[in-house]
């Protein structure tokens, strides 16, 4: 038989329960509105820690990783400049033309990084965004020959791809490279 | 004789002069819409800690003073919807979730176009984007407004450029993990966003801005340069409430307004905020017409033009803050 002092633990647990409950049905309305899903959650649980060999693969890949983020953003700049600068199509590919190399040997660089297997679709993904990137740079380049303007609006259009490309690899590799902002 | 004559012509010249002035003056006051105006968030940035977006308001362990006492904030991302006649201009454009892109910490977003749908308008009305600045988290989602004309200013895109060419690698870094950048001065321009401005520019879509710009009338953008990043700007709307201000993250925080407190501190003079701050309050009178990006107490009667508000798509909120005359609620 339960002894007075059971039940009056038992009284408190009961009542800090109740308090409990009823200020997280207070709470949730605000915190989590109603269409916050479980299956989004779900999404966004922590993704498992890498292994020593993936985590040599993350370190080795974001010395290139620095450089292309940079330039990718200076190669759009270099458009922005061009559109609404000075129209130079020199100045332009003088711009270009180093970022043109970089991409190449950063494919080349990225390819020839010895990657665990768990990361083999991450390596092609990034090796796929350098080839863009370097793709996109020669089509700037045959513009500022050739005057052909279709030459900028593919090469924008491989730029948004190898920039998506490059977060799916940061999205596994370094998921907190962009912070608030 | 003459003197009299004399004394009175500037009374009769002043009059002479206000009369004219107000022939030409009321068109053109009469011509100024009254614009409606709401804010969608666009997500919420979840247990951000207090002292990292305000850092007078960083929590101090068994302090019971209320400037103290709040470890972490969850942080809306506010997108202003401004209404004005035919015209539909969105005021910062949010980020754009993806499977590839999922911001550990971030919760309730939803799709620009979806959430626009919501409120009654289509993605392709949009008629004018006015960005604060161009950070990732505030000029995403640009390619799914085809018809908007972008607004951004030249100092904020030659200031990133700037950046990207300095020789130290620190301070030209663009994105911050592992031992890259936290807010030194190309931080937080990611590749996508940045060309997708440069999207615009590339399909005659794009104005870029010198300074001050009346983009319809009434509705003018102010330069708030350094107030958050360079080329910062505000967006100043004539409403039926008065003027409102929408500052992007040159007003993370209305409390920071009110309180005159820094807050997110980026790429940031803390003195050009504190004069942006002004700006609002010499333009609409005070604090409380003044639309913050980041205020944790958006949406909820602690930050009262935004009170009017429910709960939309994934969770995400939303707010009527103001109707033009015959203009429809648009709260469900």
């Amino acid at each position: 038989m339960p002894s007075g002092r059971s039940l009056l633990l038992a009284g408190v647990f009961a009542a800090l329960a109740a308090t409990a409950g009823a200020a997280w049905l207070h709470e949730v309305p605000l915190r989590q509105p109603v269409a916050e899903t479980v299956s989004a959650r779900a999404e966004k649980a922590q993704l498992p820690a890498l292994t020593a060999d993936e985590e040599r693969f993350a370190t080795a890949l974001w010395a290139v990783h620095r450089e292309a983020t940079r330039l990718a953003v200076a190669m759009s700049f270099a458009g922005i400049s061009y559109q609404t600068e000075d129209r130079d199509v020199h100045a332009f590919a003088r711009k270009i033309q180093p970022m043109a190399k970089f991409f190449q040997d950063a494919g080349i660089q990225v390819r020839a990084m010895s990657a665990p297997a768990s990361l083999s679709t991450t390596q092609d993904q990034y090796v796929n965004a350098m080839a863009l990137y370097a793709n996109a740079a020669a089509e700037i380049l045959k513009f500022t020959e050739d005057g052909n303007s279709q030459h900028l609006n593919d090469a924008h259009r491989m730029d948004v791809l190898a920039s998506e490309d490059m977060l799916r690899v940061g999205e596994v590799l370094w998921p907190g490279q962009y912070k608030p902002h | 004789m003459r003197r009299p004559a004399l004394r009175s012509s500037p009374l009769a010249l002043a009059v002479g002069i206000a009369a004219v002035a107000s022939l030409f003056g009321a068109p053109a006051r009469a011509q100024e819409p009254v614009c409606s105006a709401w804010l969608i968030e666009s997500s919420r940035f979840m247990n951000v800690p207090f002292g990292s977006f305000m850092p007078d308001r960083a929590f101090v362990p068994g302090s019971t003073k209320p400037e103290s006492n709040i470890p972490s904030v969850d942080l809306p991302v506010n997108i202003g919807v401004i209404k004005c006649g035919s015209e539909l201009i969105l005021y910062d454009t949010g980020w754009k979730q993806q499977d590839y892109l999922k911001m550990t910490g971030s919760d309730h977003w939803a799709p620009l176009p979806d959430q626009l749908k919501t409120l009654g308008f289509n993605a392709a009305d949009v008629t004018k984007v006015v960005i604060g600045h161009a950070h990732w988290d505030h000029a995403g989602q640009l390619s799914d407004l085809p018809n908007a004309v972008l607004y951004v200013q030249r100092e904020e895109l030659k200031a990133i450029e700037w950046a990207l060419n300095y020789p130290e690698p620190h301070i030209r870094a663009v994105n911050s993990d592992p031992g890259g950048c936290n807010r030194t001065p190309a931080c937080g321009y990611m590749p996508l966003t940045v060309e997708e401005v440069y999207g615009k520019v590339l399909k005659g879509k794009a104005v870029i801005v010198d300074g001050e710009m009346e983009i319809l009338p009434g509705v003018r953008i102010h330069p708030a340069f350094r107030a958050h990043t360079a080329g910062s700007q505000l967006l100043e709307v004539p409403t039926s409430i008065g003027k409102l201000v929408f500052g992007s993250d040159a007003f993370s925080s209305y409390e920071g307004i009110r309180d005159w407190m820094t807050a997110n501190v980026q790429q940031t003079d803390t003195v050009q905020q504190f004069l942006a701050y002004e700006k609002c309050y010499k333009i609409t009178g005070g604090y409380n017409n003044c639309v913050a990006a980041h205020e944790p107490l958006s949406y909820t009667d602690k930050y009262p033009l935004t009170k009017n508000s429910w709960v939309a798509l994934n969770g995400g909120r939303m707010a009527e803050l103001t109707l033009a005359p015959g203009e429809k609620s648009r709260k469900p």
